[in-house]
């Protein structure tokens, strides 16, 4: 029997692994879906959902960002998708109250930012990648 | 007066004991940090090495295109070196090796005609370097015992700012590497042009080998792939920074509490003998007075 062994990674811990039927996600060129024997395959994902279709139901994750590589049969038959990503989060643990008010925190600064001339260009890319990243939790939580 | 020496080491004695109990203190906090900053370097590992993996496969997928995008460039006119010290002292030789560590590193840049842009992590670092008379660009202060991924990714942004823009043709850094519990040792290492990883940390080169799609190609990947691996290396640096500053400064602490112990003690025994010693001295007057006052009769 192959299967597939997902991993999220986070810098600050391993957030999830598990074996998996599928790995659901988009990278910059398209949505792409990731099955047992998959081929060696390395690519970046876009901010959205990443989606593990596992034997007991679906498991989403909201990603801002990252990279995924697939590692076809090994020894064992397995094949290990790896998703790394900067920030990353379960959906159902997404705070709707916080991203609210992180999404105003980030507008205001980032108004702010603009107003002044004075701020450099990556506290102004500090603000913008916030204010995404509350947007995406928004738009996530919504669905 | 014989009270009056004893006086003061009484005076001594209590100050080293407050003394001791701050270091013994401080020896058990950064005791317990130990393990938590040990904890997250391992978190880390995963993501660190992965990052790893991708680039080593994207270098092997398109040889050509990594050559041009990772190639050192052939003069370095000007170099950002990127010094980690920590917020805190009593640390023993934490700050300092690594403080020394860039000192050496920007006499030698500097030797070699380049220009050194300097950006420092830590309380402790913008005034060394100030003092010296070399000028620090940016200082990050704040997190340097318990640093965030965002952390690392602010880092990350004002420092490659300068680099994508062609106005550095290298970053280096300069911090501390936790090796194990026991050992850690100050190191450079280039962060940009991205250096190709030497050999995958845990896994047999032979799963590299072979076929494999690139999502978008390699050119595009590895250019975006840059930033999001500095972001990473600056990220394992600090953790690995803030476990060393930790295990330095619980041994710095305990030396510095077995210290007080010692001079404790010898205090203890020099005010032991100075009360002897006017404990004689009053029976001596005594016996001395009496005699006279016998002999007087």
């Amino acid at each position: 029997m192959t299967t597939l062994l997902v991993e999220i990674v986070t810098p600050e811990a391993a957030l999830w692994s598990g074996p998996a039927t599928a790995l659901i996600a988009r990278s910059s060129v398209g949505d792409f879906t990731i099955l047992p024997q998959h081929t060696s395959t390395v690519g970046d994902l876009v901010p959205g959902i990443v989606r593990v279709d596992t034997s007991e139901g679906e498991v989403s994750f909201c990603v801002h960002g990252g990279y995924f590589q697939v590692t076809p049969d090994g020894a064992d038959g397995v094949t290990r998708a790896t998703v790394l990503a900067g920030i990353a989060e379960l959906t159902s643990e997404i705070d709707v109250a916080r991203a609210h008010a992180a999404k105003d925190a980030a507008q205001e600064e980032l108004n702010a930012a603009q107003r002044s001339d004075a701020t450099d260009a990556s506290a102004l890319a500090l603000a913008r990648d916030a204010l995404a990243r509350a947007e995406l939790r928004l738009s996530v939580s919504e669905k | 007066m014989a009270g009056g020496q004893e006086r003061i080491l009484r005076r001594r004695i209590k100050s080293v004991q407050a003394t001791r109990k701050i270091t013994k203190a401080m020896e058990l906090i950064a005791a317990s940090q130990i393990s938590r900053s040990q904890a997250r370097i391992f978190a880390n590992r995963p993501y660190r090495q992965g990052m790893q993996r991708i680039i080593i496969e994207a270098a092997l997928g398109d040889p050509a295109a990594a050559e041009k995008l990772l190639s050192m460039p052939d003069t370095v006119e000007t170099a950002i070196v990127v010094v980690v010290a920590g917020d805190r002292g009593l640390s023993g030789a934490y700050n300092s090796s690594a403080l020394r560590a860039g000192e050496r590193l920007i006499k030698q840049l500097q030797s070699q005609g380049t220009t050194v842009r300097l950006f420092c992590v830590g309380k402790k670092a913008a005034p060394f370097y100030r003092f010296r008379g070399l000028d620090v660009e940016r200082s990050f202060v704040g997190f340097a015992d318990r640093p965030n991924f965002s952390d690392a990714r602010l880092i990350a942004s004002v420092v490659a700012a300068p680099f994508t823009q062609g106005q550095a043709q290298e970053v280096l850094l300069v911090s501390t590497r936790f090796l194990s519990a026991g050992s850690q040792s100050v190191e450079t290492e280039r962060l940009l042009p991205l250096s190709v990883p030497d050999a995958p940390i845990d896994e047999t080169p032979k799963v590299l080998k072979g076929y494999t799609e690139f999502e978008p190609d390699v050119k595009e990947l590895l250019t975006s792939l840059a930033p999001r691996a500095l972001e990473s290396e600056i990220f394992s640096a600090l953790l690995e920074g803030a476990a060393s500053f930790h295990i330095s400064q619980q041994r710095a602490m305990a030396a510095a509490t077995d210290n007080a112990d010692d001079l404790g003690q010898s205090l203890t025994r020099i005010m032991n003998r100075a009360r002897q010693d006017s404990i004689t001295t009053e029976i001596m007057e005594i016996v001395g007075g009496a005699e006279a006052l016998r002999s007087g009769k």
